[in-house]
């Protein structure tokens, strides 16, 4: 663990805006994605999917495919010796067995000469299927004799919870024995919640409900494979994590994990569906069996259909106030639908809306329930915007109830660092108070009761915002540092780069030896040369990884100027580094190169030893980071749209150490999340089966629809970051559907509790005078 | 995209004798906007298509006798949405041409293709029912003209033979005190389709509307007319009230399904609202 570094050096690589050196490869087409890939007698996979969300698989032909030319090779399960029933996870369940449990389940596996011969193969393949009743609402799913998900003994699959690792100490609680749907459940309990909602002057009560939305990432789920004759397999994947992918792959094919190499190519966007393998088994399977390098892209179709997407999360909640303010006690529940296969955070959920604000008395209950759609994944701070939608939109009828500023408000309850968790942990040292304070001084918050008075041709104006954050991931992680015989650094890590992380790490690395940044090269090694690195997730790269940069590089100086002081006869203490030189301190003709150095190091028959600086660092304090949303609005009440006029993001980031970078996170988070505010929705309907899969009706929003994004930098250093950063990727998604939503209100008088605000529920909540 | 053959005619004629040939499984390609992710995504697997490129007459906006405008079927969404001439005398068309897609999507994407997909969505219908315009058919048999009021059958079906291809469009002339307006709703500014879409056209005379049309999209399987809003308009003074009675009974000839772009509840909610806007717009044009 280490300690924000303090220096009396130069340390102008930290707080420099960067512009990332790999853009206009990446705009102009030059940079190698998966699918850009084309080995000699490459094959290209093709997946049969099931048109049914639950059926039972009679019979499977597919004798025609196999007879069509240019077909290498169709798999079913009955071809596979690894699969089993009982899959613990979806990575595992590599094609259906006997039974399809989701609309889009592959069936059978086809690698050909040509994609459109592999999808002729598909038109040949036969596969009869008695279909079965479905789970296809998660609060229908819950009760007692709802058509079953999982086989029957299935484990509930926590390891993106551990993935994630942002919080513990929540217990879990049995499950009910005949909800069969239930695949986990958890409580937090506080205090006496009756008896404080019966004392209470102000109770209310809502439904909260975000539906399924997907990450959205540009470039689909990716990978090639090719095995050796040795037997040894190597995946070019488009991963978040090449070590985690090496890991489930080596699980699914029961094989050892050093024979496996995760080659992580450029990532066109991940956000958290691309940690858990997907596509990399069958895959490596159809290899092993033609015996040739197999790829497989997703479409676009596919990825909506049977990708990974966040889970549905329907939340009730209860709340109770004194008329003063006072916070009594607050009561509910969180349903998160995980699709078929578990894998669910709970925790987040129930920390957030038990402990964010300071309820003397709550109970909150967790269910993640199965139900006959894809299986879902982590999405950029997993359950946080829904959360936050609940319990900010809560904490602003509140406030409006009592007459009380909702800015105060939230001030005068929110937890500060030290107070406890609904875990029972403390809060760590976290800027909510300082960002939500800076956001009410900005001119569109002070200016709102103007803009709302502004309102004219038949418009309706108003302003909202909201407070939220994400609690921080910790994994353990490596990184190495070397000097070259040319006096630069080669610094070596298995991060993969989805967020422009390697400008951070060669600012830190440049900053913390005591060179320029451009002598700093950043390497992303594969599964075989890399020190083990964490996933890129949960806003923990910069974090973690920065810090393991980090001491490399003061290791690898520690070795350098150890050489220096030999090679020039003088003490350690005296020494420094500058210009590319080690000097000894007041005495500025006496130094030696660090080329000198390097040469040293990789001359035959030298006795110095090579530079190699080395950090394997595990962790154990997060960083909580928060992020407060402001948005300035106007809505057409007949046809319901909503023009958003400007949007805020105020963000603590710790330390920035690249600001660009980091404006570039807090924009993109902002937008992904007024997607989810305003057009997101995977709709499916009675059979479960998707009803928009593709882009035109799954919408993400266009840049038509986002007005200029004002970025505000607030920087209250992490006790134990890198500089004193923390994570900055993940609160920027937080806050916005509150904000929207809190907006709608403060403009129409009509308090909306489903998301998407689509112009449909606005126009006819104001036509319904809801 | 499973295999096809690219056939590629040169002449209206090349292409009609190339499609009795082919017979069924030939689908025509124009902009491909359309058709290309239905190809992709494995919803159409024709064995041939016939690619519309080089044939030059359909690509024509010509004044017919100084009058009326014959408009090929390939002209762009992007065209239209620029031409001067249909700007000035055909408005809503513009406007239907600047609303489809993005500027990238309008640049391929063709008028006929967007009648001939038949959609109930199509955008640029509604403006075409409103101006009475008439689609031109050529087939084995020679020329036929059809009203675009009848050219669809049903969702994704028009009066085309499977040897017969549209040519053009005939829009007669408007007149100096005619006005009109297309307007749509979608939830996301650009790349969508609309829930709803209504054109109005007005022509008055001495102070009382001489003319009126009203024509929905996406409220019914195919674009139709709201002809009794239509004829409480005609001969009369157009005010408000007068307008916002033509926008109640537009929803009489609605029939609306709830599907992933939105409710019947909501569709009707919005025939109203765009038939009260279009008409207000198109009365203030057409009394210019």
């Amino acid at each position: 663990m280490s300690s924000v570094m303090k220096t009396t050096r130069d340390v102008k690589g930290i707080g420099l805006s960067i512009v990332r050196p790999d853009a206009p490869d990446k705009v102009t087409g030059v940079v190698q994605y998966v699918a850009d890939l084309s080995p000699r007698g490459l094959l290209h996979a093709k997946l049969l999917r099931s048109p049914y969300a639950h059926a039972r698989i009679l019979k499977i032909d597919v004798s025609k495919a196999r007879a069509l030319p240019g077909v290498r090779a169709v798999l079913t399960a009955a071809d596979i010796p690894e699969l089993k029933k009982k899959a613990p996870t979806r990575a595992h369940a590599v094609l259906a067995i006997d039974r399809v449990v989701f609309a889009g389940q592959p069936v059978a596996a086809v690698a050909a000469d040509e994609p459109a011969i592999a999808e002729e193969a598909l038109d040949l393949i036969d596969v009869q299927y008695e279909v079965l009743a479905v789970s296809a609402d998660p609060l229908e799913a819950m009760k007692p004799g709802a058509p079953p998900v999982a086989d029957a003994g299935t484990e509930a699959d926590t390891s993106e919870a551990q993935a994630h690792g942002s919080v513990a100490g929540v217990a879990t609680e049995a499950k009910p024995a005949k909800a069969v749907n239930i695949s986990q459940q958890a409580r937090l309990q506080r205090g006496d919640v009756a008896k404080a909602l019966a004392e209470s002057d102000v109770v209310i009560e809502k439904t909260y409900r975000v539906p399924m939305v997907h990450q959205g990432y540009l470039e689909p789920h990716a990978v090639l494979a090719q095995w050796d004759t040795a037997g040894n397999l190597t995946l070019w994947s488009s991963t978040q994590g090449s070590f985690n992918t090496r890991s489930e792959v080596a699980d699914v094919l029961e094989i050892s994990e050093n024979r496996i190499k995760v080659i992580p190519m450029e990532c066109g966007g991940g956000f958290g569906g691309k940690i858990r393998a997907l596509c990399e088994p069958i895959t490596a399977i159809l290899a092993r069996v033609t015996a040739r390098p197999v790829r497989y892209v997703m479409t676009r179709r596919e990825e909506l259909e049977a990708g990974m997407p966040a889970p549905q999360v329907i939340i009730r909640l209860k709340t109770g106030v004194k008329r003063d303010g006072t916070l009594m006690a607050i009561e509910g529940e969180a349903i998160l639908e995980s699709g078929a296969f578990s894998g669910a955070v709970l925790a987040v959920s129930g920390v957030f809306l038990a402990s964010l604000y300071r309820w003397p008395n709550f109970d909150v209950k967790g269910f993640e329930v199965l139900t006959h759609k894809p299986s879902i994944a982590a999405y950029r701070a997993p359950v946080a915007p829904q959360t936050i939608f609940a319990i900010d939109s809560h904490m602003e009828q509140i406030a409006r109830a009592i007459g009380a500023d909702p800015v105060e408000f939230r001030l005068r309850h929110l937890q500060r660092e030290g107070d406890k968790m609904a875990n029972g942990q403390p809060w760590l040292n976290n800027g909510a108070v300082e960002v939500l304070t800076r956001i009410a001084e900005h001119p569109l918050w002070m200016k709102r009761a103007e803009w709302k008075a502004s309102s004219k041709g038949g418009k309706l104006r108003g302003t909202g915002l909201s407070l939220g954050g994400w609690l921080g991931g910790l994994q353990p992680t490596g990184a190495t540092v070397r000097l070259n015989p040319d006096g630069t650094l080669q610094v070596l890590t298995g991060q993969v780069d989805i967020a422009g992380t390697n400008i951070a790490l060669a600012q830190i690395a440049a900053t913390a030896y005591g060179v320029d940044i451009d002598k700093v090269k950043i390497t992303t090694g594969d599964t075989d040369v890399a020190p083990m690195t964490g996933l890129s997730a949960g806003s923990k790269t910069t974090y973690t990884v920065g810090v393991a940069v980090m001491q490399a590089a003061q290791n690898a100086r520690n070795q350098t100027l150890e050489i220096a002081a030999k090679e020039l006869e003088a003490s350690v203490h005296d020494l420094e580094i500058d210009g590319g030189k080690v000097v000894v301190r007041g005495v500025p003709n006496k130094g030696i190169t660090l080329a000198q150095i390097g040469k040293k190091g990789n001359l035959y028959m030298s006795k110095v030893e090579p530079v190699l600086g080395i950090s394997h660092p595990a962790f154990s304090v997060q960083a909580p980071a928060f992020c407060a949303q402001l948005a300035k609005i106007e809505i057409d009440p007949d046809t319901g749209e909503l023009t958003l006029h400007d949007f805020v993001v105020v963000q603590d980031v710790g330390k920035a150490i690249n600001p660009l970078a980091i404006e570039g996170q807090m924009q993109g988070g902002a937008v992904q999340s007024l997607g989810m505010a305003l057009t997101e929705a995977l709709m499916y309907d009675d059979k479960a089966r998707l009803t928009n899969p593709s882009l035109l009706d799954y919408r993400k929003l266009t840049s038509a629809d986002v007005p200029k994004i004002e970025t505000i930098i607030v920087e209250k250093p992490a006790p134990h970051g890198p500089f004193g950063a923390r994570g900055v990727g993940e609160p920027p998604i937080v806050p916005a559907p509150a904000a929207i939503a809190n907006a709608v209100e403060d403009a129409t008088g009509v308090r909306l509790t489903e998301l998407p605000l689509s112009p449909e529920r606005i126009a006819l909540a104001i036509a319904n005078g809801k | 995209m499973r295999r096809f053959e690219l056939l590629l005619p040169q002449s209206v004629d090349e292409c009609v004798r190339t499609l009795a040939q082919q017979g069924p499984e030939t689908k025509l390609l124009a902009g491909g906007t359309d058709l290309l992710p239905q190809l992709k995504n494995g919803l159409l697997k024709p064995a041939r298509v016939i690619d519309l490129s080089g044939v030059a007459q359909l690509r024509a906006i010509e004044s017919a006798n100084g009058q009326g405008l014959r408009i090929g079927s390939a002209v762009t969404a992007r065209t239209l949405e620029l031409d001067r001439t249909v700007q000035g005398r055909y408005l809503s068309l513009a406007e239907s041409g600047a609303l489809v897609g993005s500027v990238q999507v309008r640049n391929l994407a063709t008028l006929g293709g967007n009648l001939c997909n038949a959609a109930p969505s199509a955008d640029m219908a509604p403006p075409l029912l409103a101006l009475d315009a008439e689609a031109i058919i050529v087939g084995p048999k020679g020329e036929r003209r059809v009203p675009v009021a009848t050219f669809f059958t049903g969702v994704r079906k028009t009066v085309l033979a499977p040897d017969e291809l549209l040519v053009e469009l005939a829009l007669p002339a408007t007149g100096p005190n005619s006005g009109g307006n297309y307007l749509r709703h979608t939830p996301r500014r650009e790349l969508d389709i609309a829930v709803v879409g209504v054109a109005s056209q007005l022509t008055l005379a001495n102070g009382v509307c001489a003319k009126a049309r009203i024509a929905l999209a996406a409220v019914a399987p195919v674009p139709l007319r709201a002809t009794g809003a239509e004829r409480a308009l005609e001969g009369q003074r157009v005010t408000p009230e007068l307008i916002a009675r033509a926008a109640d009974l537009a929803l009489e000839v609605a029939r609306p399904i709830s599907d992933q772009r939105g409710s019947a509840d909501f569709r009707r909610h919005l025939v109203r609202v765009l038939t009260r806007r279009t008409l207000t717009t198109a009365l203030a044009r057409a009394s210019a």
